[in-house]
């Protein structure tokens, strides 16, 4: 978090820079099914966030200590495109996109009904082309869709939202400004259906009567992103598999 | 080890060359379709994404303030990467860049540079001291066969829309980045013992060598590029030099049709 406090955030009519209320989230839209190359895949657009994500697998998890004899592992990469910030990223691995890619892939083996498929391996390649804050969650969001696609069956489709605190205002979905220069900035991954929570990360500054009014932003929602990503599964799958 | 599937996929390859026949019923020089759209990452000073059949590519156009090359103090910079990541296939592999992929970007980046499209000269702010770095960074994210014309394409389209962020660095008014031309590249590979345009994934597991030809608005060559094992004679390469050029003509046109809308 920025944090610095003196950007204002909040427009004195009480809406966010861009317009939106404070419990709005972005607009999100949602195709499953777009890489032809991959065994399931999904791009999600929200707000200016443009995720893909492609799934490959279940395959042989090679190398061989890699291999879990009871479930399959699953092998995720987060990356951003070198030209999806404004500053161009310099291509490869960093510190960032290696701890989100952990944290996911632990998000998603807890939905995945990983059991079924010992000693395999599940591939999820997470590609950001465009990032206007939030994108680990947009990719969570993508990742669970390509999963479906990829017909691999999981206990739930997660869904990546996020809330945050500016100028101790607790709005949900932060865009970029937001993010840059708000207090604090709480991103999960929730199973709409169980009601439960699969991804969980925080930073900034939050008492426990936010915390839990940004919890209930983000469950609100995932739902509202659950409908999205059931609609765009149904879309794909229209008229029978193709 | 012999490969099993490719061993009986170039026996049917063979078998549908000798009646000039392709495996999804192209003809010899019949392309797949071909979208672009351009404009359409945000963040991207430029960009752009080509659909080739399964094949789909996105490429953006970064721009940064650098120090000039001390013997060429007046001179901007052009640099053009690829990047195969295992998003696009699953035969690629996490780590770091792969020959292929490094063949792949230089091919693209010698196609346009060596055309001159881009004027170093005027991508220079103060003369040894402050210039213009281009990148242009080409993201394959389904490779369905021939992914170096779409990568070509990618890349020029994206450049020739490339808005220079000035403002943002402080150095002046954005402007639109000047391109003179648009270099075109199309590739051939040897499927069945002769060669065809624009190979599918199938076509290339079961081909052979592959030849990728740049060719400018002038119809001058400006980058060539042979892969893979294999020999051609210059009769062979006379022939498809000559449907390079109409092809490449064709998609200079699509390119100048996007930019039209």
């Amino acid at each position: 978090m920025g944090g610095y406090g003196d950007v204002q955030l909040l427009r004195d009519d009480g809406l966010r820079l861009d317009g939106r209320k404070i419990d709005e989230m972005r607009p999100v839209a949602i195709e499953a099914g777009v890489l032809p190359a991959a065994d399931g895949s999904a791009m999600v657009t929200h707000g200016l966030n443009v995720a893909v994500a492609a799934v490959y697998g279940p395959m042989e998890a090679h190398p061989r200590k890699i291999q879990r004899q009871d479930r399959a592992v699953i092998d995720v990469r987060y990356n951003m495109a070198p030209f999806s910030t404004s500053d161009r990223i310099r291509p490869g691995y960093n510190r960032r996109s290696r701890e989100i890619s952990k944290v996911t892939a632990e998000a998603l083996e807890s939905v995945v009904l990983v059991e079924r498929y010992p000693r395999s391996k599940i591939r999820v390649e997470i590609e950001i082309l465009a990032a206007e804050a939030g994108t680990r969650c947009v990719g969570i969001t993508a990742a669970a869709v390509a999963l479906a696609d990829a017909g691999i069956p999981m206990r739930d489709l997660i869904v990546g939202v996020a809330s945050g605190k500016v100028e101790d205002t607790v709005v949900l979905d932060l865009d970029k400004a937001e993010d840059n220069y708000g207090q604090a900035d709480l991103p999960v991954g929730i199973l709409p259906n169980t009601g439960e929570i699969a991804f969980l990360q925080m930073d900034g500054d939050l008492s426990p009567e936010e915390f839990n009014l940004a919890m209930e932003y983000n469950f609100k929602a995932a739902g509202e992103i659950h409908e999205i990503m059931v609609d765009a599964l149904k879309r794909r799958y229209e008229g029978g598999e193709n | 080890m012999v490969e099993l599937v490719p061993t009986l996929l170039r026996q049917e390859l063979a078998r549908l060359a000798e009646d000039d026949l392709r495996l999804d019923g192209r003809g010899r020089w019949e392309g797949r379709a071909v979208s672009l759209e351009t404009d359409c990452l945000y963040n991207a000073e430029g960009s752009a994404k080509v659909v080739m059949g399964d094949t789909i590519v996105y490429a953006g156009v970064k721009f940064e303030l650098r120090t000039p090359w001390p013997d060429r103090p007046s001179q901007g910079s052009l640099m053009c990467g690829a990047e195969l990541r295992p998003v696009a296939h699953r035969k690629y592999e996490p780590g770091p860049p792969s020959p292929q992929s490094i063949e792949l970007g230089r091919v693209v980046d010698r196609g346009i540079r060596e055309s001159g499209c881009i004027d170093m000269e005027s991508l220079c702010i103060v003369p040894g001291e402050k210039v213009w770095g281009v990148m242009i960074d080409i993201h394959v994210l389904s490779d369905g066969g021939n992914i170096f014309d779409a990568c070509g394409l990618a890349a020029i389209a994206a450049l020739r829309t490339a808005v220079v962020p000035a403002e943002r660095f402080d150095v002046g008014e954005d402007y639109t980045l000047k391109v003179n031309g648009t270099p075109i590249m199309a590739s051939f590979t040897r499927v069945g013992g002769r060669y065809v345009y624009d190979a599918s994934e199938e076509e290339e597991l079961g081909g052979d060598e592959r030849i990728h030809i740049t060719i400018g608005d002038e119809g001058h060559l400006h980058s060539l590029q042979k892969g893979l094992r294999g020999v051609f004679t210059p009769a062979e390469f006379a022939e498809i030099f000559e449907v390079a050029a109409q092809l490449c003509g064709e998609l200079r046109t699509l390119v100048a049709n996007q930019e039209g809308n």
